[in-house]
Parts: structure tokens; C-alpha cells; sequence
């Protein structure tokens, strides 16, 4: 990881520098007080023209700094001569870049062994095979769904996880449905990963799976996915268009038949929260409004999509509390306390209206006022830093975390059948 | 386990406060929250959630933060001593005939750059007062340091002089880019971008909408042959809660130690904002902004 940090940083060395022949990169660690006051002398040296892209500030912590060629043995033995400790962590930087340096880079689609690399974010193509894959793997656990096709005629495939029966109880989880928010989709499949993995070893997932199903939309929005990829990082919604319509795209998170129309969502096609020419005008919505009507059995439905930290249930078009407000504050605050516990991430919990904001005609009020009692919306990482163009670095730990609060949902909704 | 934070209950709207009473004439208290000891780290409820009846409106101290930091980060003018909100401790809101919303409130900060964050937190105050609806609220904000000023003025002082020898890409550009990534060697351009924006959100931010800034688009221009650091560029700001993104175009001259100077034009929305007329702000910023 490191490495991969340090070779994306010579990257952007090029707009400086014509050749780095001869250049190294070393990590030095200063041991004390004194040695990183060393170090500061030594940034300051002009003429050895060093490269420091980290100052450590207290002992032990490490600096990088790439040295030219010219002063790399004024710089070693000034080292040595002061027992800073270091390394050599690139023998010569021009050897590196010679290579295929965009293979190199963080976004390394697989990993050496060809299997699907769930630190880095795919493509619409890479997710359809991976879950292919999964259904393929697991062919007594998982299997593919296909609901229906996006504006642009795509497939809207779900996954189903089940151990057998007939219309069993069950739980729906969808992300991507916004398609900026790639955490969301990240997430999924290593979800989809994790619950194959652990069905058989996870005390609680395998009574969860022995009892009820669990259906997966990953890509909800395929269009606006694969529109993220092409050409506009930033698209939130799908891409349906109409006759005499200059803006392109539906909101699908207030498109649901729940106060459609109402504060919280747009008229105006060309606003981000556009809600639509009606309730249910989206193909994406409609195909997922007809699959659970049809099931009829789904007990749980949790939407998931970024950023903001923050984990909700109905209702977002009205201020009034759900008959069952004060359990499902309970539950979301044992999820987010489960949550908590793996890497320390602070989530809010209450309402969609009293948290968040005021959003109408959406995914967990409709499927609140059509009897799933217990729904659910996430918003994960980050809190604004990054934002949508969160770093993949943090997919395997956001999806970690997020696993154990989904998990407490299920439980209880396994241990609370209505 | 950790305890909640939450903003505590309210008296009930025109109830006025006891301590209030010679105000009680000019301000007809509808949101005054009584402050409740601050609570350790943790995860927590919302505000509005059940057991806090009469809350101020979702978010509205956060809001405030929010406000008071990018304020804060703007008049500072040190890109390596620019802070995010951590979390909110307490607070009180008190609107008055006139729909001016002053919110007083307590909250930890800690630093933007996640590689040396190290989970120190520092202690912020802050008095926001934000005029019905309209951006731009007044700030008055105090933090504890999170590191002696002179190492932040070291940090500074490094940042400086690696930006002096950056020759950094212009045109079209993406930072971070599709994955999130930031070539860390272009680390003091994404540093000095976040500083100029703070001008931005923070006027920008009014009681109902707040600002990130999501991405990078451009560099027009990056002079570091003069002593200042002149850096004219395009930001993509993501809008809460509208969800829009709007492109501004941002230009700052930046030199360690001395006051930021910002000019900024944020493109027009073809949507209208809630009660505001309009979308772009165009300022030449006085070195000393005004602080009421």
C-alpha cells in the first residue's frame, strides 16, 4: 500500500522533472527529538533539492523523501553520521517508471491471482461477473434474479442468498441506487462475498439464512453507474429522458409512491432531486415495486447509499413518528453501536425528516407504509472529506463495519417475525 | 458504552427562558435549548430524535459549525491548520421577530488532513448568527490550538515551499480523481484549494444549506515565481441539501503567515435556491472581513 502511495506520487513527479535516473526514494525514521530537528535541517538545504512529501512531527513517525541523484551521498552519509535510521524503499525511480506504471497504480482491477480485487472500485461489467461468479461458486446458496431492465435497457439483476424453501421471509438490501455513491456499490458485493464466506461459520448469519433470504440489488441505478464511468463522475440519477425535456434524469430515490411530490423533492427535471413525471414513471423503481409486491414476503428493507455517516428509517416526507418509532430507534442504535465497535466510525441515528432532511417519495417510506416494518437507510463514509470520491482504501473497512450493523438488523428481524 | 450525544430537551414555544427575561421583550424564544453536559466520544442520536421534543430543526447546530469552521479556516489563512467538525457538544438556538437565527454552541474540531490525524481534537466556541435564509452567516469562533503556532507556521512554511516547486497540471484536471486518489506530491494543491473554498462555503452556508467541497476540476493557473503562492481553479461544491453540484471558479493569493485573499464566481443554477435570490456570489474579500 505504501509502495503503490509512493509510485502514484512519482506520477506526478513527471510534470517537475524531465528523468529521475539515479533518484531514490527513502523512508527515514527519526528516533527522537533531536534527529527530527536533523531532518528539518536538512529539508532546508536548497541545493540538495530534496523532496520531502512527509515531515514527521514525533518519533518514530516516518518521513518519504525522494533525493536526486546528484545528492543522494551527501544525504546517506549525513544520515548515517547521525544514526538516523532509513531505507531505501526505490533503488532507482527511472527503472520504475520504465515499467507499466499504470498497472501499478491503486486502481488495480485484479489482483495477481485473477480474482476480483474488493480493495479498488469496478465497472459495471466487473460487478455483473463477479456476481455471476458468486452464483456459479455457490450454486446451493446464491442465485442470479433478473427484475427487469433500467431506461437504457440494461438488466436489473438481484441476488438471491437462500438455504431453501418456498417464499421464505425476507430481507432486501439495495445500493448504488444513487450512482455517485460508489462506496455503496463497493460495499455490496463484498457484502455478497462475505455472507458466502460466512454461511456455515457465522452463528448468527447461518440462523438468519437457515430461516429466512436475502435478496441484493447492487447496481440499482445501472445507467447512472455506468454514466459515472464514462463520463460524469458526479451523476446522481438515472438517465431516462422525455420528449421536450431538456434535462436528463429521475431522481430514483423520490420517485417512490410515498408523498411523492412532496418538500424534499423537485419539479424541475433538471434539479438533482427530481422526482419524475409521477410515482413510479422510472423502469429501475417500477421493476422493484413489482418484485417485492409479487414476493409479498419481505420483512426487512435496507437502502443503502453515501456519504454523511448515518443510519435512518421513516420517515423522510413527514415530521410524524412511525407507530414503531421507539424500536426501530433501538434497533438502529444497537446497529450503530455494533458498527462502532470495528474501527471506531460515528454514525447518527433517528428519523430520515429529524436527521438528515426533509426528502419526499422515498425507497424506505414506501416500503414502510406497505407493511415491511422494519427499514432502513444508510448513509456511510465519509462525513465530508472525500465525500463521494471516497478513497478505495477504505472500502474493506467501511464494508466491514457496515456488515455488523446490517447484521443487528437482521437479526431482530429474524427474532421479531410479524 | 458510550453515552449519547444529543441536543436535550426544549421548554415549550413561548416559554422564555428565566435568564432571558430582559430579552424576552425583543425575542420570542421558539427554539431555546437549555445546554446539557458534553458527552465522550461515541456514536449518537440526531438531533429531533424522540425524547428531545422541541429540538432545533435537523442539524441546525452542525450547521452552525460548520459555518463557524470554514470561517474559522478562512481567516486563518494556514493550509496545514485547516480543521473539519468532529462533533457537536452542545449548544442553543434563539430566533428572533425578524426570522435571524443566532445559535450559540460547543464542539470539537480536528484536522482535514486524514494522513495526520491522529485523533487529537481541539475545543471550538462559536456564535453564529444567521439572517433568515440568506447566506453569509456572522461568526464569531475560537479554538483551542491543535499544535504550537510555530509548527504550524513550520508546516506552512514547508507546504510553501513544496508548492514553489510544483509545476502542477493545468487544464482538466481530477482531484481526487475517479477512486479518490491524490497523487501525494500534488497534496499542497488540494490543501490550498480547500483553504481558498472555506471563503466560499463559508458564505455560501446559510440556516438550511451547507457545502463540501467534492472535487477539483481545473487549475487555470498556479504563479510561484513572485513570493506569493497565486493559484486561480475550479472546484465542484457538493450542496446539501439540494444534492446540486456547483462549479466555482476560485482565485487566491497565498504567501504563510499573511491573510488569504479570495475572488470567486460560483456558476448560476438552473434551479432556484429556497429563499434566496440568487446563486452566484461574485466577492473581492477585504483582508478583514466583517465580524458582527
Amino acid at each position: 500500500m505504501k509502495l503503490i502511495l509512493v509510485f502514484g506520487a512519482l506520477l506526478g513527479h513527471i510534470y517537475c522533472q524531465e528523468t529521475f535516473v539515479g533518484d531514490q526514494v527513502l523512508e527515514i525514521t527519526p528516533r527522537n527529538e533531536e534527529q527530527i530537528k536533523h531532518l528539518v535541517e536538512l529539508e532546508a538545504e536548497e541545493h540538495l533539492q530534496l523532496d520531502f512529501w512527509k515531515l514527521p512531527t514525533i518519533p518514530g513517525e516516518t518521513a518519504h523523501v525522494r533525493v536526486p541523484f546528484v545528492s543522494i551521498q551527501a544525504v546517506k552519509v549525513f544520515l548515517e553520521s547521525q544514526g538516523i535510521a532509513y531505507s531505501t524503499m526505490i533503488e532507482d525511480v527511472q527503472v520504475l517508471l520504465d515499467k507499466e506504471n499504470e498497472e501499478m497504480l491503486l486502481n488495480r482491477r485484479r489482483q495477481r491471482n485473477g480474482n476480483f480485487n474488493f480493495e479498488a472500485y469496478h465497472t459495471l461489467e466487473e460487478i455483473s461477473q463477479e456476481m455471476d461468479t458468486l452464483a456459479a461458486q455457490y450454486p446451493g446458496l446464491v442465485s442470479k434474479v433478473n427484475i427487469g431492465q433500467s431506461f437504457e435497457k440494461r438488466p436489473m439483476n438481484v441476488l438471491k442468498f437462500s438455504t431453501g424453501g418456498s417464499q421464505r421471509r425476507a430481507i432486501w438490501i439495495d445500493t448504488g441506487i444513487h450512482s455517485r455513491e460508489w462506496i455503496t456499490h463497493a460495499t455490496g458485493i463484498w457484502t455478497a462475498k462475505k455472507i458466502v464466506n460466512e454461511y456455515g461459520k457465522d452463528h448468527t448469519l447461518t440462523n438468519i439464512l437457515n430461516a429466512m433470504d436475502i435478496f441484493m440489488e447492487i447496481v440499482t441505478n445501472p445507467d447512472g453507474f455506468a454514466f459515472t464511468h464514462s463520463m460524469n463522475r458526479l451523476w446522481r440519477k438515472n438517465k431516462s429522458t422525455r420528449p421536450g425535456v431538456f434535462c436528463i434524469g429521475v431522481d430514483l430515490n423520490r420517485n417512490w409512491k410515498s408523498g411523492f411530490g412532496g418538500n424534499g423533492s423537485n419539479n424541475n427535471p433538471c434539479s438533482e432531486t427530481y422526482h419524475g413525471p409521477s410515482a413510479q414513471s422510472e423502469p429501475e423503481v417500477a421493476a422493484i415495486v413489482d418484485f417485492i409486491t409479487a414476493h409479498g414476503n419481505i420483512k426487512a428493507l435496507i437502502s443503502i447509499h453515501s456519504y454523511s455517516q448515518m443510519l435512518m428509517y421513516p420517515y423522510g416526507h413527514s415530521l410524524e413518528p412511525v407507530p414503531n418509532q421507539k424500536e426501530l430507534y433501538n434497533l438502529a442504535k444497537d446497529a450503530v453501536q455494533a458498527l462502532y465497535q470495528v474501527h471506531g466510525i460515528e454514525y447518527i441515528y433517528g428519523s430520515i425528516s429529524t436527521t438528515l432532511y426533509m426528502a419526499s417519495g422515498i425507497t424506505v417510506d414506501w416500503a414502510y407504509d406497505n407493511g415491511i416494518k422494519y427499514s432502513f437507510t444508510f448513509e456511510l463514509r465519509d462525513t465530508g472529506r472525500y465525500g463521494f470520491l471516497l478513497p478505495a482504501s477504505q472500502i474493506i473497512p467501511t464494508a466491514q463495519e457496515t456488515w455488523l450493523a446490517l447484521r443487528t438488523i437482521m437479526e431482530h428481524t429474524l427474532n421479531h417475525p410479524y | 458504552m458510550p453515552p449519547a450525544v444529543s441536543t436535550p430537551p426544549a421548554p415549550r414555544p413561548g416559554v422564555p427562558r428565566p435568564s432571558a427575561l430582559l430579552l424576552a421583550l425583543a425575542l420570542a424564544l421558539c427554539l431555546a435549548v437549555p445546554g446539557l453536559q458534553a458527552a465522550g466520544p461515541g456514536p449518537g442520536p440526531g438531533p429531533g430524535s424522540p425524547g428531545v421534543p422541541g429540538a432545533p430543526p435537523p442539524g441546525l447546530l452542525r450547521q452552525a459549525a460548520r459555518a463557524a469552521l470554514h470561517f474559522l479556516n478562512f481567516r486563518a489563512g494556514s493550509p496545514s491548520g485547516l480543521r473539519v467538525l468532529a462533533a457537536v457538544l452542545r449548544g442553543r438556538a434563539a430566533v428572533d421577530a425578524r426570522r435571524t437565527c443566532r445559535v450559540d454552541l460547543e464542539f470539537t474540531a480536528e484536522r482535514y488532513d486524514p494522513e495526520v490525524a491522529d485523533g487529537r481534537l481541539g475545543r471550538c466556541s462559536a456564535r453564529v448568527v444567521f439572517r433568515h435564509q440568506k447566506p453569509r452567516p456572522a461568526v464569531n469562533v475560537t479554538c483551542t490550538r491543535f499544535m504550537e503556532t510555530s509548527r504550524s507556521r513550520r508546516e506552512d512554511f514547508l507546504l510553501y515551499k513544496r508548492a514553489k516547486r510544483l509545476r502542477a497540471p493545468l487544464g482538466a484536471t481530477s482531484i481526487p480523481n475517479s477512486h479518490g486518489w491524490i497523487d501525494p506530491s500534488l497534496r499542497p494543491i488540494w490543501d490550498l484549494a480547500f483553504l481558498g473554498s472555506s471563503y466560499v462555503l463559508w458564505e455560501r452556508t446559510t440556516q438550511t444549506l451547507h457545502y463540501y467541497m467534492a472535487q477539483l476540476s481545473s487549475v487555470n493557473q498556479w504563479k510561484t515565481n513572485e513570493d506569493a503562492i497565486d493559484f486561480d481553479y475550479m472546484v465542484l461544491l457538493h450542496e446539501f441539501s439540494t444534492q446540486e453540484i456547483i462549479p466555482c471558479r476560485i482565485h487566491l493569493v497565498w504567501y504563510p503567515g499573511k491573510p488569504l485573499k479570495v475572488k470567486y464566481h460560483c456558476q448560476e443554477l438552473h434551479t432556484a435556491q429556497e429563499g434566496s435570490g440568487t446563486e452566484e456570489g461574485s466577492a473581492v474579500a477585504p483582508t478583514q472581513p466583517n465580524n458582527f
